[in-house]
């Protein structure tokens, strides 16, 4: 449908990394490391200006350095009060990192191996893609308290909840990725003798692989932004129920803590996952 | 690929979308506004609103009600001063007049004392039958809540603290499904979800008893200053429509109870017991010495709400206790005892 038209040359073609200026070298580093600095500069600066102003109430807009203790009040242990409802930050974090892990780890390998299945077997794609689309559809909130009746207060409906929000975009993905296997690649395999099963382990996943990490990707980024949904109920300790907790006694400084141990976590996650994807499939983009 | 006829489609249906809107609250554009967040406990609150009182005695002005789900969320609402008046358990109230919120409304009316409403349920099978029983229990209320207040202060009342049992954070539904899955031991929280524990499982303390004790907990209409200041006519009004709701709940409970089910989905039925349950103070009541008292003279209320605002302190939800003074400021008691005769 679109055709793209390379202008300017390819300059990681022509030169070799030996020959590349220096001068290049330092502004791409710049680029990297500065600019993401400076945004956060302005960031907190606009943030402390907006508090400084008067305009909201700091209910809404608390200064940063506000954050800033209840950020320490809550990583430490300070006038005999551990922490925030008996727990430290870490804790609290550590607990919804093990959810989200253990979630994520049921949601992603269904999910891919229901999205080989549906992407190898077109019967089984057309069985189950409404109920897959069905269930991408629901807000977690909407079936939680179902899951508290059937599983109980625990861990149980915390990480099914997980899961299910997991599961659909790694099958998605997989299944679509999976379908766009290069037939071309499949048919020479086949035609040198590969069996089926073969082909399906030689070919469509090796080239259905960078899609895939997408899709977990992508499912990793869903579980997460469910994680306060899951902590809804007895949630504490865990840095949804945390977040929840605090709101509900208009604590906006623990909230806010709250946010960017979610919000950094997630980009250290997602950071991580992008790391383990340039190793595990260098070929993304190549075939 | 032609794009055209889609984006005409998707701009066309915005359109209509946003012109028609569901909204039958009957606002005119020519009236003032008074800004009303309510909440779905049984209170006169609801009887002012089903039977279109305040709009019957304040013609010259547009009534927006809004429902609010905890006394967090009219809280922020306040701050954001989208509200005039608003319904809030004590707990919120003590949290919004201490600092850092501050909030800057006053206390106007009491809507409603919990009686045995709210209770401290033992599951049958549990083992326990007092509240000392209750150490290394598992326990759930919906934290933040009134509930969840009287729980603490019932505990520590028998040598327990926080730190003896095991809270879980539950809204009243989940506590249900969780008592009979049997994943907890007892429950504090309110009625109907109440009624349904009780079937199951006995009572150790309700929140009448511990109002006795000097702990009640209440439901509280609140106004902001800045509109009491400029319209104490509307807020006349507003607390003598509250008052004659009062009265209605104790002369023709009936009335009140169909009132309040048509606004809460309920049988009347259903409500009728709620009623019963439930500590509705008389006018003369709410101005005397013990609730708001009278000009001049705040009452009581303003020490059950320092205990509150000294509890959250202890819960670390707020820096510290406000003192009594910040309590006594924020009763409205203009006019108190007379203006709800009238």
């Amino acid at each position: 449908m679109s055709v793209f038209v390379d202008i300017t040359p390819d300059e990681s073609h022509v030169d070799s990394p030996a020959a590349a200026a220096p001068t290049g070298k330092w502004r791409g580093r710049l680029t990297r490391i500065a600019l993401p600095l400076l945004s956060l500069l302005v960031f907190f600066g606009v943030w402390q200006l907006a508090a400084a102003s008067g305009i909201w109430n700091q209910t809404f807009v608390p200064y940063p350095g506000t954050v800033w203790r209840a950020f320490l009040d809550i990583s430490t242990t300070h006038d005999g009060v551990r922490g925030y409802a008996g727990y430290l930050l870490w804790e609290h974090l550590y607990m919804t990192l093990r959810r989200v892990l253990a979630g994520v780890v049921i949601g992603v390998v269904l999910g891919v191996l229901l999205g080989l299945v549906m992407g190898s077997v077109g019967w089984v794609r057309s069985v189950l893609e409404p109920w897959l689309t069905f269930l991408r559809a629901l807000p977690p909130l909407a079936y939680f308290f179902l899951l508290v009746i059937w599983l109980g207060i625990d861990e149980a409906p915390k990480i099914t909840l997980l899961a299910l929000a997991a599961l659909p975009p790694a099958a998605v993905a997989t299944t679509a990725a999976v379908v766009a296997a290069p037939v071309g690649l499949q048919e020479a395999a086949r035609a040198l003798g590969a069996s089926r099963a073969e082909v399906i382990r030689d070919v469509v996943v090796p080239s259905a692989l960078p899609e895939t990490f997408t899709g977990i990707r992508l499912a990793v980024g869903m579980a997460y932004s469910s994680v306060v949904a899951a902590e809804l109920f007895n949630g504490i300790p865990g840095i949804g129920g945390l977040v929840k907790d605090a709101s509900n006694y208009n604590n906006t400084p623990v909230v806010l803590v709250g946010i960017f141990a979610i919000g950094i976590s997630g980009l250290v996650i997602d950071g991580l996952l992008r790391a383990i994807e340039r190793r595990a499939v260098p070929w993304r983009g190549k075939i | 690929m032609n794009l055209k006829p889609l984006v005409a489609v998707l701009a066309a249906t915005t359109l209509a979308l946003a012109g028609c809107s569901v909204d039958r609250s009957g606002q005119q554009a020519d009236k003032p506004t008074i800004r009303i967040g309510y909440q779905s406990f049984p209170s006169g609150d609801l009887i002012v609103k089903n039977n279109r009182w305040l709009e019957d005695a304040l013609p010259s002005y547009n009534i927006k009600w809004t429902k609010f789900d905890s006394g967090a969320d009219v809280n922020t609402a306040f701050i954001a001063k989208e509200l005039d008046f608003g319904a809030l358990g004590s707990s919120p109230v003590a949290r919004g007049l201490s600092a850092p919120l501050n909030i800057p409304y006053k206390v106007a009316f009491v809507l409603d004392v919990a009686g045995d409403n709210e209770a401290l349920v033992a599951r049958n099978g549990s083992g326990v039958d007092t509240i000392a029983q209750l150490r290394g229990k598992r326990i759930a209320t919906p934290f933040a809540s009134t509930a969840h207040y009287s729980l603490l202060a019932a505990l520590s009342a028998n040598g327990l603290s926080a730190n003896d049992v095991q809270l879980v954070d539950l809204q009243p539904q989940a506590i249900l499904a969780a008592w009979e899955r049997g994943d907890i031991d007892a429950a504090y929280t309110w009625l109907p979800t109440l009624d349904q524990l009780r079937k199951t499982g006995k009572d150790l303390i309700t929140s009448r008893q511990l109002a006795k004790d000097g702990k009640p907990t209440l439901d509280l209409g609140a106004v902001r200053d800045e509109f009491a200041d400029a319209h104490p006519d509307v807020v006349d009004a507003w607390r003598q429509q509250e008052a004659r709701a009062l009265t209605v709940i104790h002369d023709d409970p009936a009335a009140a109870a169909k009132a309040i089910a048509a606004e809460i989905g309920l049988s009347p039925d259903d409500v009728a017991g709620q009623l019963k349950q439930g500590v509705y103070l008389t006018p003369e009541q709410v101005a005397s010495p013990e609730w708001l008292g009278s000009e001049g003279k705040p009452g009581n209320i303003a020490a059950n709400l320092q205990n509150a605002s000294k509890f959250l302190a202890d819960q670390k939800q707020i820096p510290s206790a406000a003192p009594l003074t910040t309590f006594q400021d924020a009763i409205y008691t203009k006019g108190l005892p007379g203006v709800l005769n009238q």
